[in-house]
């Protein structure tokens, strides 16, 4: 791939963010690949050394916000006709509470996320508590040594599995993070880049 | 290594890089890789995100008949150089105090 070629293409895959973003962008691998061929390097292997497009706009993506990224998305792209505006106010009582009702889904999906985190470690509390509360049992009940023996015994299993379960959780919860994060790069990818040729 | 914990490692390693004079995007990945594993497009993320935090401040010179970006280290890339020094001397101690044992057994 030639430099223009590849700086072409950078353009199209980051198209939907905004100009300044991708000038930046663009500007940048331009003066690296520049660099590297001062550096000795043949175009060829200065565009290829930098790595897939792809990869290059996950990048990008990464640090950009979403918000952002869904703003620059809605913003319309020139200055707005009187009779676009009438059409906007008129049909007020449709989009402003269909859009409302979208923030507030993906504010409910997020809270459910974390609230499934907080469950889990709810949950591992619970057990652990009645471990220990059944220990605590086997010395104020007054139904005789073999009663207490098997709260202590099973107050001390629980709380075995209260431990063993909380490293397991924490494992999931990681997990959970991670695919969260992941879900959202694809939803950046969604709204950012036009047809590769 | 945690995958958060690399990431503010590499914004102090970019910091450090600048601290004596201006670099260019190039050479700041030239001369870290000797120590660390960096590309050009992992530090155009971490470029970014010292700006904006303003750690540091760029300036376009011209080179060769073409544009190039020079990144100055400010104040507060400074502060956070400094804080990161005295946050491993602390570290460096605790490693010493872990691996005491080991060597006074060899």
């Amino acid at each position: 791939m030639t430099k223009s070629e590849f700086l072409k293409s950078l353009c199209t895959s980051l198209h939907g963010l905004s100009d300044e973003d991708i000038k930046k962008s663009v500007d940048y691998y331009e003066e690296m690949i520049d660099d590297r061929m001062e550096d000795g390097k043949s175009e060829e292997e200065a565009v290829e050394g930098l790595g897939t497009i792809d990869e290059i706009k996950d990048n990008i993506l990464e640090d950009i916000p979403i918000t952002k990224i869904v703003k620059e998305k809605i913003k319309p792209k020139r200055t707005l006709k009187a009779w676009e505006i009438i059409l906007l106010i008129i049909g007020s009582p449709v989009w402003i509470p269909v859009t409302a009702a979208m923030i507030i889904v993906a504010l409910v999906l997020y809270l459910c996320f974390w609230i499934v985190i907080l469950w889990l470690y709810a949950c591992d509390f619970a057990v652990f508590f009645s471990g220990f509360a059944s220990i605590f049992g086997a010395f104020v009940q007054n139904n005789g040594f073999n009663t207490g023996l098997f709260y202590a015994g099973s107050g001390i299993a629980l709380v075995g599995v209260a431990i063993l379960l909380f490293f397991g959780f924490t494992q999931i919860a990681r997990g959970m993070i991670w695919v969260s994060k992941k879900i959202g790069l694809g939803i950046k990818r969604l709204f950012v880049g036009g047809k590769q040729k | 290594m945690e995958n958060q914990m690399k990431r503010g490692l590499l914004d102090v390693c970019v910091l450090a890089a600048i601290k004596d004079e201006d670099s260019y995007g190039y050479q700041i990945v030239k001369d870290m890789s000797q120590y660390v594993e960096i590309s050009e497009s992992t530090l155009y993320p971490i470029l970014r995100r010292l700006e904006s935090s303003a750690m540091l401040n760029v300036r376009t010179a011209e080179h060769n008949g073409r544009l190039r970006k020079y990144y100055h280290i400010t104040e507060t890339g400074l502060e956070r150089l400094q804080n990161f020094k005295d946050e491993w001397k602390e570290l460096m101690q605790i490693y010493e105090f872990v691996t005491r044992e080991e060597k006074n057994n060899d």
